[in-house]
C-alpha cells in the first residue's frame, strides 16, 4: 500500500485529495504516513514551499481562507525548523473566538469560527507534541473535547445535542479527540471513550476510521491491546476497497497505522 | 454547549451573529438585487410532476421514467451527475435518498439517451465518506448497475464567483465536474423537514457540493455565512438542471437527522429546484412562502409562485401529506399565526 500511496504524488511533491492539484492536508498526512522515504521527503519540501506568510496553509492555491486542520497537520509532518515555529505560533494566534459565557475556544476548521472536535484535536496535538508549554492553549483544547463529549462517550463532529436530543458518537472523530488527549489528565473522559471506540469501530467499517482506530488504540492503550490487532487485520482487508475509493487521506492514515511507527503523533 | 446555545451566546456576544428570527426578514427585505441580472435568466412558468410511489421495490425505473417524461427532460447526450442527500447514515431512519431510487435514475437517464451518468455527493457530517456509502447500500446500488460514484468531498475543485449575494461567501470552490457547464445536475433531495431551514429539499441538497475539506464538517463555514442566505447562494452557483424529490419516505420532525420515517409516497420532478422545492413544501403541508430562502430564491432563481407551477400527475392539494414540524417550525403552516421569533438561521455554527 505504501507503493501505491508514493504512486500518487505529483509531479510537484505534494498529493491531491483524490485527483488533481496538490493540497496541504494529504501532502502533510503522505508525509507523515512516508516518513523519512525520499517522497515524503518530497512531499515536505512542497509543504515548506507553499506555507502562506501567516504561517498557515490553505487548502488549494487560492482561497483566502487557511484550514487549521492542514495547518496542525502540516506542523506535525515537518521536521524542527521556521516553517514549523511558524506554524505552531499561527495555531496559536487562530482559535475560535471566546463566546461568553463560556470561556471555551478550541479551534475551527477556519480561523476565528466556532470550534470543532477534529481541528481542536489536530491543533491540540501539534502543540503537545512541538510546543508542550502552551499549556493554556491545550488546556483550552482538552476542555473543548470535554465540553463536546457525546453521552456515553466519544464524539461526532463537536455536537452534543440538537433541540433537545443528544447527537451520537463517529468512530472517525472519537479516534482522532483520543490520539489527541494522549498525556490528559483527564482519565475518566479517555477511558469512557476508548471503551466507545472499541465497542463501536467494528459497526463503521470505513478505511478512515478503521486506520484511525488502530492509531488510536496504539497510542492510549498500547501495543498488546486485543482490538488492535482485530482493528489492523480488518483495515488490510478494507483497504483494496479505499484504494478503489479514491481518498489520498483516508490511504496514508492506513499506511501509517498498517506500518505501525507512530511517533511523528506520539506525545512523550 | 449545542449549536442553539452558541447562537444565543453569540448574540450576546455582540459578534455580529444575527438573532433568531431576524434573518428571515432581511433575506425578504433585502432593499437592492442581491443577484446580477445578466447572470439570470428571467423566472418564467415551469412544470412539475408529482408521482405516487408507495414503495421502493416496484417499478422504480418505470416510475422515473414516466416522471421525466411528464416535464420532458430532454437528457439526450448529456454528462449528467446525479446528486442524492448522503449527508449522514443511520440505519434506524430514513436520512438518505433511497439507493434504490438513485440505482433506477441510473438506468432512467441512460434510457433516456444520457451520454454518461455518474453519482456524486460530499457527506456534510462525516468525512469518512467510504463508510457513509458502504453502510447505507448505495455503493452495492451503483455497482449493480454499473454506475461510478464521486467523492465531493475529495474531487479536484475550481473556483467559481458567485453571481447572486446573500450570504457573506463571495467565490466558491466546487468541484470541476459539479462547475463544468457540460454537466446536467440532478438534486434528488429526500423530502425533509430541517431544524434551521424549514424544510430541506433540492436547494439544499447542494451544500453536498461544496467540499468539506474546504468547508469543514458539517459544512460549518457554509453556516457561518448564514444558512438560508448561504443555501440561496450555493443553489445559484450549482444550479442543478433537473431535480427528483425522494418523499416515498421522507423524514418529519427533528430533520435532517433525527426525524421520523414517514410514508408520503411521493415523488417530484421539475427542471426548476425553485418551483420543484416549493412543490414539495406545499405537499408537506408548510407555505413555502414562509420558508425565507424559497421567498428569496424565487425572486432570481426560479418559479415559486405556484400559479405559475404546472402541475402534472397527482393534484397537490390532494395529495398533500402533512409532516410533523417542531413546535419551533409551527409558523411555517399555511394560516398558522406568523411569528417574528420564527426560527431563521442567520451564521448558525453547522449542521
Amino acid at each position: 500500500m505504501s507503493e501505491e500511496l508514493r504512486s500518487r504524488a505529483n509531479e510537484d511533491g505534494g498529493f491531491a485529495p483524490s485527483q488533481g492539484a496538490s493540497e496541504p492536508e494529504p501532502t502533510a498526512i503522505a508525509a507523515l504516513a512516508l516518513g523519512a522515504d525520499p517522497v515524503g521527503e518530497k512531499a515536505r519540501s512542497w509543504l515548506r514551499a507553499h506555507q502562506r506568510r501567516d504561517g498557515t496553509w490553505a487548502p488549494v492555491a487560492g482561497p483566502p481562507r487557511p484550514t487549521i486542520t492542514a495547518t496542525a497537520l502540516a506542523a506535525l509532518a515537518l521536521e524542527h525548523g521556521d516553517e514549523r515555529t511558524r506554524a505552531l505560533d499561527a495555531l496559536g494566534r487562530l482559535r475560535a473566538p471566546v463566546l461568553a459565557p463560556s470561556p471555551l475556544r478550541g479551534w475551527g476548521w477556519t480561523p476565528r469560527m466556532f470550534g470543532w472536535v477534529e481541528p481542536t484535536a489536530w491543533a491540540m496535538l501539534a502543540l503537545k507534541r512541538h510546543r508542550p508549554n502552551a499549556r493554556g492553549l491545550i488546556d483550552d483544547g482538552e476542555r473543548v473535547l470535554a465540553d463536546r463529549e457525546c453521552v456515553g462517550g466519544g464524539w461526532n463532529y463537536g455536537n452534543r445535542t440538537v433541540y433537545r436530543q443528544d447527537l451520537g458518537p463517529y468512530v472517525q472523530t472519537t479516534a482522532v479527540a483520543l490520539i489527541s488527549l494522549q498525556g490528559s489528565e483527564q482519565r475518566d473522559l479517555v477511558d469512557r471513550s476508548l471503551h466507545l471506540l472499541r465497542a463501536r469501530w467494528r459497526d463503521e467499517a470505513g478505511a478512515l476510521s478503521t486506520a484511525m482506530t488502530v492509531l488510536a488504540l496504539q497510542l492510549l492503550a498500547g501495543a498488546s491491546d486485543p482490538d488492535l490487532a482485530a482493528a489492523r487485520d480488518a483495515l488490510s482487508r478494507e483497504i483494496a476497497a479505499t484504494v478503489s475509493f479514491g481518498d489520498t487521506g483516508a490511504l496514508a492514515w492506513s499506511v501509517l497505522a498498517l506500518a505501525g511507527d507512530v511517533d511523528a503523533l506520539t506525545v512523550s | 454547549m449545542d449549536r442553539r446555545t452558541f447562537l444565543l451566546r453569540s448574540a450576546e456576544a455582540g459578534l455580529g451573529v444575527t438573532a433568531l428570527g431576524l434573518v428571515g426578514a432581511r433575506v425578504l427585505r433585502h432593499p437592492r438585487k442581491p443577484w446580477d441580472e445578466a447572470a439570470f435568466a428571467p423566472v418564467r412558468p415551469t412544470s412539475v410532476a408529482v408521482l405516487r410511489a408507495t414503495s421502493y421495490d416496484t417499478d422504480l425505473e418505470g416510475t422515473v421514467l414516466d416522471g421525466l417524461r411528464a416535464i420532458k427532460a430532454d437528457v439526450r447526450g448529456r454528462q449528467v451527475l446525479l446528486k442524492p442527500n448522503f449527508v449522514e447514515y443511520d440505519a434506524s431512519t430514513a436520512i438518505n435518498t433511497d439507493p434504490r431510487l438513485v440505482a433506477a435514475t441510473v438506468l432512467a437517464m441512460r434510457r433516456l439517451g444520457a451520454a454518461s451518468v455518474v453519482v456524486g455527493e460530499g457527506p456534510g457530517h462525516r468525512r469518512d465518506s467510504e463508510y457513509v456509502m458502504r453502510s447505507s447500500g448505495l455503493l452495492d446500488a451503483l455497482k449493480a448497475v454499473d454506475a461510478p460514484f464521486v467523492d465531493l468531498n475529495t474531487a479536484a475543485v475550481t473556483r467559481r464567483p458567485l453571481r447572486s449575494r446573500y450570504s457573506t461567501l463571495r467565490e466558491l470552490w466546487l468541484p470541476a465536474v459539479i462547475a463544468d457547464r457540460k454537466t446536467l445536475v440532478v438534486s434528488m433531495p429526500k423530502m425533509k423537514t430541517h431544524h434551521w431551514g424549514g424544510v430541506t429539499l433540492s436547494m439544499k441538497n447542494c451544500f453536498g457540493c461544496a467540499p468539506g475539506r474546504i468547508y469543514g464538517w458539517p459544512k460549518n463555514v457554509l453556516h457561518w455565512a448564514g444558512l438560508e442566505e448561504s443555501i440561496v447562494d450555493v443553489a445559484a452557483a450549482v444550479r442543478p438542471g433537473l431535480a427528483i424529490v425522494d418523499g416515498i419516505t421522507g423524514m418529519e420532525g427533528n430533520g435532517p437527522i433525527n426525524g421520523t420515517p414517514v410514508a408520503a409516497g411521493l415523488l417530484v420532478f421539475g427542471h426548476d429546484p425553485v418551483a420543484v422545492d416549493t412543490t414539495a413544501a406545499r405537499l408537506m403541508h408548510v407555505d413555502p412562502e414562509r420558508v425565507n430562502y424559497l421567498r428569496a430564491a424565487k425572486r432570481f432563481l426560479g418559479q415559486g409562485d405556484p400559479a405559475h407551477i404546472n402541475e402534472a400527475g397527482e393534484d397537490v392539494a390532494r395529495a398533500t401529506h402533512q409532516f410533523n414540524l417542531m413546535p419551533e417550525f409551527a409558523h411555517l403552516r399555511p394560516g398558522a399565526p406568523t411569528s417574528t421569533k420564527g426560527v431563521g438561521s442567520g451564521r448558525s455554527s453547522g449542521a
